[in-house]
């Protein structure tokens, strides 16, 4: 009995196994970052298999990577790693003959914000960044200020993200200074404001916010655009403002490794993703713009007003910034984090 | 004397702290709401969600091929470490001893990164198999620790009572040790199958393209998914999986005690071939 049932599953293993071979792209991103009803049309159309792995944080991914052992064809890190990836030289500019799409197509008003505005080494993929969410049912149209974390009417019942370059970010902005400031004196001014702050709110939270916000346990929280614009499929009353004083947002990239065993396919996935219509049905699924100007038409009135997903370019420029990796002046901010969040 | 009321209690909140958080869990995989903290009604959207996922079952399939090898592995490998241990009392039984409970103790992060670090260094391009050869790994010692336990109460008048009858040693392995043996390599089994299903950390490490196993997928998930409540239904589909089963093993194992001891009458049909 036991004999035949291990040799029908070691049939089946090797069933699996075999069967025409068809090329195997190998994606390597986070998870349900993009549309899998398109991935099927990728593989049909190319006749090749796309299997795809995740990972949870760009240092997790990097760490895969730099270990070696592990080949991907094509990888999303957010902007901030990318620079690190190229100095490094782990990952191959791309062959631009191989993508007519995205020549065509992208959007050049948002590009200049990307790691590499020339396309050689990274093309961005989505765009997100932070704002203020809040329940306009239980609450009065609010200032677009970081402020209003110290809003005594909000005490409990508004959360910051648990995230140090975020907040510390936030709270640098507020205060009038760079996101990415390596000024001791600048970070101490700002974990003084998340400190004032922290007396005011439930808590720091990265996940359970959007469950809180939709249940009416917080009716203000700082979050991403993408999980806000989720959360309001369940819930319309909330409202997405961005701080006046700056807020942070970054880009998802696609590159390329040096030792990508299947680089071409990778291409060919990157211009398919970059198609007006392919762009247009991520956009819907993911919630956050991918710069393919000629996909914005055909998304539905809904998601093109959205102020959730579009952010104008001159509003980049004015208050928006990018969150770059800080290098030496980091102990400086893990420091501050530490007080912070050891201060009652 | 009136009966105290204390173990009653006890009981019913180590069971609530136990099975709450799966019943919890289990209404949730039903709420059509995608957030935990209201109920919207009832839907199976998450399931007709979960059917169409290909990646959480590709995820699911691997853990599955590789719980299972891995169990089959580690059971060989650890009898067979478990055996020798109780036969011989040399020198180097000791540091094999050592050997076997090292996995035991090490942490999982170092396991890992030593494992990967091996693979890179040997140019072995990470994937299923590099994991399969992690799990049997750090598994054989949990089958060798069971069937060592079940050996040091072995009466061994029973091999010799064999082979006064005439069976060879194998014969004396094959049709009397090894079923006595079988329970402590099927509870080591189970153990090494479920610390395979389970296992992050040193998975983490040695996975590669195309190899993302259920933890590793529904870790990422929580971080960044906008289909959180599918993880519920997945949960509670395997939850309802894992009862069936106990339920099944149970009843068989009624209906086999009540007829007689299993073992026994092998053995004694065995040797009087």
């Amino acid at each position: 009995m036991k004999l035949v049932k291990l040799l029908s599953l070691a049939i089946l293993i090797i069933a699996a196994g075999c069967g025409p071979r068809k090329p195997v792209l190998h994606i390597y991103t986070w998870a349900d970052y993009v549309d899998p009803d398109l991935v099927a049309a990728f593989e049909a159309a190319n006749s090749c298999r796309v299997s795809i792995d995740t990972f949870d944080s760009n240092e997790a991914m990097y760490a895969k990577l730099k270990a070696g052992g592990a080949e991907y064809d094509l990888v999303l890190p957010s902007s901030y790693q990318i620079a690190l990836l190229r100095s490094q030289q782990m990952i191959q500019p791309f062959d631009q003959s191989l993508l007519p799409n995205v020549n065509q197509n992208v959007d050049s008003d948002y590009i200049r914000f990307a790691s590499d505005p020339t396309l050689e080494y990274a093309i961005p993929y989505a765009m997100t960044f932070t704002g203020i969410a809040y329940r306009t049912d239980k609450l009065d149209p609010i200032d677009a200020s970081w402020s209003v974390f110290t809003n005594s009417a909000l005490r409990g019942k508004c959360t910051l993200l648990a995230d140090m370059r975020e907040t510390i970010g936030a709270a640098l902005k507020a205060n009038g200074y760079d996101i990415n400031s390596t000024d001791p004196a600048e970070i101490e001014t700002a974990a003084a404001t998340v400190i004032e702050w922290k007396r005011n709110i439930a808590k720091f939270e990265n996940e359970q916010y959007k469950t809180g916000l939709a249940s009416g346990e917080f009716i203000l929280t700082h979050g991403y655009n993408c999980d806000v614009l989720q959360v309001q499929e369940d819930c319309p009353d909330i409202d997405f403002v961005l701080p006046q004083e700056g807020f942070s947002f970054t880009f998802d990239e696609f590159v390329i490794p040096v030792a990508a065993p299947n680089p071409l396919l990778a291409h060919a996935f990157i211009d398919f993703m970059y198609q007006a219509n392919s762009a247009a049905a991520n956009i819907a699924y993911i919630c956050s713009l991918m710069p393919v100007k000629t996909a914005y038409p055909l998304l539905d009135e809904e998601l093109r007003n959205s102020p959730v997903i579009f952010i104008s370019p001159a509003e980049l420029d004015t208050h928006g910034q990018v969150i770059q990796e800080v290098g030496e002046a980091l102990p400086l901010y893990t420091r501050a984090w530490d007080k912070i969040k050891a201060t009652k | 004397m009136k009966r105290s009321l204390l173990p009653i209690v006890i009981l019913i909140i180590v069971l609530v702290f136990l099975y709450l958080p799966i019943v919890v869990l289990s209404l949730n995989s039903f709420n059509a709401s995608r957030f935990s903290g209201t109920w919207d009604g009832f839907t199976l959207k998450w399931y007709s969600t979960l059917m169409q996922d290909r990646t959480i079952w590709q995820a699911l399939v691997n853990s599955l091929i590789i719980a299972t090898f891995a169990t089959i592995g580690s059971c060989i490998i650890g009898t067979t470490a478990a055996l020798a241990l109780n036969r011989w009392q040399t020198r180097l039984q000791t540091l094999h001893n050592a050997l076997i409970y090292t996995p035991l103790v090490v942490p999982e992060i170092l396991m890992g990164m030593s494992l990967l670090l091996l693979f890179t260094a040997l140019k072995i391009d990470c994937g299923r198999h590099t994991i399969l050869l992690a799990h049997i790994t750090f598994c054989v010692s949990f089958v060798a620790m069971t069937v060592l336990a079940r050996l040091q109460d072995f009466d061994t008048s029973l091999i010799e009572a064999g082979r006064d009858l005439g069976a060879t040693a194998f014969q004396a392995f094959i049709k009397i040790q090894l079923p006595l043996l079988m329970p402590g390599i099927i509870a080591g089994g189970l153990l090494a199958f479920t610390l395979s299903v389970d296992d992050f950390v040193i998975t983490f490490f040695v996975s590669g393209p195309g190899s993302t196993t259920l933890p590793l997928r529904v870790y990422s998930m929580i971080k960044h998914s906008r289909q959180m409540p599918v993880i519920n239904a997945l949960s509670t589909l395997l939850l309802a999986v894992t009862f069936l089963a106990v339920i099944a093993s149970r009843l068989l194992q009624i209906k086999r005690v009540s007829r007689s001891h299993p073992f026994i009458s092998t053995t004694i049909g065995g040797t009087n071939k």
